[in-house]
């Protein structure tokens, strides 16, 4: 039989390949190497389908390919780092979720890019093509370590792609921002991965000997670790370690407080904005606590904190989001938002609704993106909502696309959004009744249901309703099958997605087995051991508790206000924006306004802080030049003095040669000969 | 080996070499008029390839290693082929094929160039059968078997003067040189009553009274080692010499020439002057090479730092390696555990500073041939009309400089640990000292190449050409250089096991 696993790892180099091929040969090519990235990420696309259907038929692998350093090898170290696959139902179903959104971002591109007559297309789809292999090597990896690697590779690739358009003043700013934020968040990240090595001796993922396995085995008190800093106690340092890490996190998913560079990310083109947010780069973040979940489930405090982040991120995004002018901003603000409440399932316990929002969020946050794409064609380029207005039936296709999209987001029964995002407030629910801080996130997650629901409507009825508020809004550039086919799939899949896993359906209704996504998780087909929502289940810190009427009434309860609020946010933006010609309605909000324009002024925060850490910066600076730089300087004007001494030595005359290499054997001869005593 | 094969197959490599050299210079008699640059390169190219692949298989295949019966004994066991042989015939042919090749576009103007393929492919014979020698005897005829055709090739550029010069005063040192070593062989036999290793360890270990005149030897001995691999003071010819000769032959002496210097050292410090019997004799001949070490990397780095010529920079850096890489000698002790790891490591070292340092003297060439200048200022901005070679040649001065990821790290990592390993704590600190120092002068290549402007604009249309073979070279080089990093594991296991085998 043919082992599917052996094929993994084409996966990630099919990508990786077309990235080559774009680079060395792109300008060559038709289409500047487009072709070549929509074969590559088809060919990953079908090879993830048979991984799928192999894990649903009750095979997983956990393999090293390459060990790189190890006992004996290179270096003397007693660990081994290696490159491995880890393949099991979570990261079967992200290499399917990643490969179609990056097909389909690449085949959208074709209307976008080379159809506007964008210049430097081999550069974008080279860079493409890498940012789909960083991001696939990082989803496959069985060890911390190769999931940092690709983990920073998907950071770099963020970097090349927001700043494509470098000759504008704008693109090379955000492109650094969003590398230099993300970066600082990486710091704990690596500080994290070396504390794990140094703690465990291992970084892996899976099996008896990983590190999660381990941390379970010493908290039990059935093993111990290799290393824990002096007198701290174990539960403490793993929380540590646990926070370390979720640095890496809190940078890449764009949580507070370091959410900032995602904005100003809006400068690369639309596209890469799509893979960006829906499948790579902020996915990561979510998608590595999810990996090594079983560790983070061991630690309460961290899991607290994930929670607490998670809501307060949900909402504070959320409240930003209302006031935006600009197409793309309002949905950069959604995407901070929604990844909050991934991070609020993750902290809550609910690791299965977490997987399943970011199922469902990759789908319609594609789709909202290569929809505003659409429009931003259509508008030639002018991203301003107010100058748009009754696109609906000039770009229909558009529209219906972004309307499932929007009420996926805004959480409305039964699109996709409804499902995921109502599982998230459940698990928050019933986990939190036990919790203050986690009821906490919960009413947070609660308050922002409404609020989303609002800028998603504002947001349509300002773009797409209403009479047209400009020349180009009233005859807006038509596009291609390369835009609408696209959309039309991630359109279908917005209202779908959600049908994977109606567990609400299924507690009140007492139907069995139509929680497939439950099960997936659950290693119901076969998985990997130590890798399913029961163990995650079990090793948690959570108990549940309900309001009236049981389980049932809770669900229900649950669904009823979450929906509720989502419709009164969604009939608030109806009765203020889907008029014919909307006006600003921003200045009720006094004072309240500044702040949510300016973001609550934490960009100047940072550039505050930047300042005083450059002030801290200095007296570093000051010891440096003078003593650091002192003895260096010392060491090199002593070899340059003692360099021109030997080149003057060096005169040319052989005689002179013959000489001193006499008597330097001498000298040599006598020195032996003396402390040999060959005289006496 | 298979075991079908009689013994003296083991040498095939040498006879490999020897043969193509000979096949060289038949056809350049029958007819000298011939412009045959091409054909000669390709004949020496094949020929070296030929012989690494010999040796690769011969190492493969266990040859002469503890696993299939131990060393085999030629000619009244004038001659051992054991793994350390077949080990450093690798790297000379590695060498002498980059060589070949890059000297095809370096001679492309040149009226007879015949003679210099069948001298370079003679020199590596010399230099094969040097790594086999298992008798002081064998060893100077090898020894001069290099250096004779290495003279001539210095001097091969017979109207440049500098070529000239550098001929003529590397033959005068050499000859002194050999004449101290010759003295010390003779001493040597007197003391011990035999020229072969063993014989020789066994007489050190019996001296009755004539610990002096073995001493007296053995340092004229270590004199003769030193010229070879261009330690101080044995050393001054070197700056010259690489500087006045064509950069291919500089490359193939500073790489290949000093590899096989070191061969010798390692051969006759371990089999016939073990460290044991020489240190209870009262010859602490490990002092000597410590001393020699630290005062050759400390003279070679510091000189290197102030010149304003690349080539006579890497000149200076490639005495500053042999100072590195005679730690591998200096830092034997009478039951050192590492005494393996460290040696091991310092042929590890040997074989990747073939590559790099062939490498970025094939990139001074390639410089030559565009007639660009030879000063750090005359390569400023290289890299925008270059960009390929200018990286390899990023990747070399990093890679010598030993930062990582490169394998120059590794290799001085290896020998550096095993320096430590074995008390010698000292040792490893001036070499890390001088890595840093030799850090600011490698730099500078690469600042000029990256980062500075062109003196002018004009000053780049020099580089009009594209020297398909040096290209080769270099980019080869570089591969190797990078591709040794993944491959390192069983490079230092073979380099490691043919030192442990030695003790």
């Amino acid at each position: 039989m043919i082992d599917v696993f052996s094929y993994v790892p084409a996966i990630v180099l099919l990508p990786f390949f077309s990235f080559l091929i774009a680079l060395g040969v792109g300008r060559y090519l038709p289409k500047g190497g487009a072709f070549g990235g929509i074969a590559a990420t088809a060919g990953s696309f079908l090879l993830s389908l048979w991984v799928l259907a192999t894990v649903a038929g009750g095979e997983a692998a956990n393999r090293t390919l390459y060990t790189w350093a190890s006992a004996g090898g290179i270096g003397p170290t007693d660990v081994e780092l290696s490159f491995g696959i880890l393949i099991d139902p979570l990261s079967a179903l992200m290499l399917v979720i990643v490969t179609l959104v990056a097909l389909l971002v690449h085949v959208f591109s074709l209307g976008y890019m080379n159809d506007e007559g964008e210049t430097g297309l081999p550069r974008y789809y080279a860079g493409l093509g890498l940012f789909t292999a960083s991001m696939l090597g990082f989803v496959v990896a069985d060890n911390l370590l190769m999931a940092f690697m690709f983990f920073e590779l998907v950071g770099l690739c963020s970097y090349l792609l927001i700043g494509f358009h470098f000759r504008e003043p704008g693109p090379p700013s955000a492109a650094k921002k969003a590398f230099l934020v993300t970066r600082f968040g990486d710091y704990f990240f690596l500080i994290g991965v070396v504390a794990v090595i140094a703690t465990f001796g291992t970084a892996q993922f899976a099996g008896s000997e990983s590190f999660p396995a381990l941390a379970d085995a010493a908290l039990n008190g059935s093993g111990s670790v290799a290393w824990t800093p002096g007198g701290v106690e174990l539960q403490t340092w793993l929380t540590v370690v646990g926070l370390l890490v979720l640095g890496g996190v809190v940078g890449k998913s764009a949580q507070f407080p370091l959410h900032t560079w995602l904005p100003d990310a809006m400068e690369g083109p639309t596209p890469v904005s799509a893979l960006i947010h829906a499948a790579t780069m902020v996915a990561a973040g979510v998608y590595l606590v999810a990996r090594m979940y079983g560790f983070y489930a061991l630690t309460p405090t961290t899991l607290a904190v994930i929670a607490f982040i998670g809501g307060f991120t949900a909402l504070f995004a959320a409240t930003m989001g209302l006031v935006k002018d600009e197409l793309k901003q309002v949905l950069a603000y959604s995407t901070i938002s929604q990844y909050g409440y991934m991070m609020l399932a993750l902290g809550a316990g609910g690791y299965v609704a977490a997987v399943f929002h970011l199922t469902t969020h990759a789908f319609f946050k594609a789709l909202l993106f290569l929809g505003a794409g659409a429009v931003i064609i259509a508008m030639h380029h002018n991203e301003d909502m107010w100058d748009m207005g009754g696109l609906k039936s000039k770009m229909p296709v558009t529209y219906y696309t972004f309307l499932a999209g929007s009420l996926a987001l805004a959480g409305i029964f039964p699109f996709a959004g409804f499902w995921s995002k109502d599982e998230i407030l459940y698990e928050a629910l019933v986990h939190g009744l036990n919790d203050p801080l986690l009821l906490g996130g919960y009413l947070m997650g609660l308050l922002a249901v409404p609020v989303t629901a609002f800028y998603t409507f504002r947001m349509v009825f300002l773009t797409f309703h209403g009479e047209p508020r400009s020349d180009t809004a009233r005859d807006p550039e038509p596009v291609r099958w390369n835009v609408k086919g696209p959309l039309t799939v991630l359109g279908a899949l917005a209202v779908v997605t959600g049908f994977i896993n109606m567990v609400p359906v299924q507690k009140v209704l007492g139907l069995e087995g139509i929680d497939l996504l439950h099960l997936w998780l659950d290693n119901h087909w076969g998985g990997i051991e130590g890798l399913s929502s029961h163990h995650y289940g079990d090793i948690g810190p959570y108990s549940s508790g309900y309001l009236v009427g049981g389980e049932v009434g809770t669900v229900l309860v649950g669904a009823v206000v979450s929906l509720g609020l989502a419709l009164a946010g969604l009939a608030v933006a109806w009765r203020l924006y889907n008029v014919p010609s909307p006006t600003e309605h921003t200045a009720k909000l006094g004072g309240i306004k500044d702040v949510l324009y300016n973001n609550y002024y934490l960009d100047e925060l940072q550039v505050w802080l930047a300042y005083r850490t450059e002030d801290v910066a200095g007296g570093a600076n000051t010891f440096d030049q003078g003593i650091i730089d002192g003895v260096v300087n010392g060491v090199s004007s002593v070899s340059l003095f003692g360099g021109g001494r030997v080149r003057r030595l060096q005169s040319g005359v052989v005689s002179q040669y013959a000489t001193l290499l006499t008597l330097g054997l001498v000298a040599l001869l006598l020195a032996l000969g003396v402390t040999g005593g060959w005289f006496l | 080996m298979v075991n079908t094969l009689p013994q003296i197959a083991a040498l095939l490599p040498v006879f490999l070499l020897a043969f193509t050299g000979l096949a060289l210079l038949l056809v350049d008699t029958i007819s000298p008029d011939a412009r045959s640059n091409t054909s000669m390169a390709v004949v020496g190219a094949l020929g070296s390839l030929a012989a690494l692949a010999a040796s690769v298989w011969l190492v493969v295949s266990g040859t002469g290693s503890g696993d299939t019966g131990g060393a085999i004994t030629l000619f009244a066991e004038a001659i051992k082929v054991d793994t350390l042989a077949l080990f450093f015939t690798a790297i000379f042919a590695s060498v002498t094929a980059l060589v070949v090749v890059a000297a095809h576009d370096y001679f492309h103007d040149h009226k007879s160039p015949a003679a210099f393929y069948s001298l370079t492919l003679f020199a590596a014979t010399g230099m094969g059968l040097l790594a086999a020698a298992n008798s002081l005897a064998v060893v100077f005829v090898a020894l001069e078997m290099v250096s004779l055709p290495s003279y001539v090739l210095v001097a091969y550029l017979k109207r440049d003067r500098g070529s000239v010069e550098a001929g003529m005063k590397y033959f005068l040192v050499g000859a002194l040189s050999s004449a101290i070593f010759l003295f010390g062989i003779s001493l040597v036999y007197a003391a011990t009553g035999s020229l072969l290793f063993g014989g020789v360890a066994e007489g050190i270990g019996s001296l009755d009274g004539l610990a002096g005149v073995a001493g007296l030897g053995i340092v004229m001995i270590i004199g003769g080692v030193a010229y070879k691999t261009a330690s101080v003071p044995f050393h001054f010819w070197a700056p010259e010499a690489y500087e006045g000769a064509p950069a291919p032959v500089s490359a193939f002496l500073s790489s290949a020439s000093k590899a096989a210097g070191f061969v010798v050292a390692f051969r006759l410090f371990t089999e016939a002057f073990p460290v044991g019997a020489s240190l209870a004799a009262g010859i602490d001949w490990v002092l000597a090479f410590g001393i020699l070490a630290a005062v050759t990397m400390t003279l070679g780095n510091f000189a290197a730092a102030v010149q304003e010529e690349v080539k006579r920079m890497l000149a200076y850096s490639s005495i500053g390696h042999a100072g590195y890489v005679l730690i591998g000698v200096a830092a034997l002790s009478q039951d050192g555990g590492a005494n393996g790891a460290v040696m091991g490591a310092a042929m590890a070292h040997l074989l990747v500073y073939g590559f790099m340092n062939t490498g970025a003297f094939l990139f001074v060439a390639m410089a030559e041939r565009w007639g660009v200048g030879r000063t750090f200022e005359d390569y400023a901005g290289l890299a925008r009309r270059a960009p390929v070679a200018s990286t390899a040649m990023a990747v070399f001065m990093f890679s010598l400089a030993g930062l990582p990821p490169f394998a120059g790290f590794f290799s001085k990592y290896f020998l550096f640990m095993g320096a430590i390993d074995n008390g010698f704590l000292w040792l490893a600190a001036f070499g890390a000292v001088n890595s840093v120092v030799s850090l600011y002068y490698y730099s500078r290549v690469v600042k000029a190449l990256f980062i500075d402007d062109p003196a002018s604009s004009s000053s780049l249309d020099a580089i009009d050409v594209r020297p398909t073979g040096l290209y080769a070279a270099v980019v080869f080089a570089a591969v190797a250089t990078v591709l040794l990093l993944p491959g390192f594991g069983p490079v230092i296991e073979t380099a490691e096991a043919a030192a442990s085998a030695l003790f």
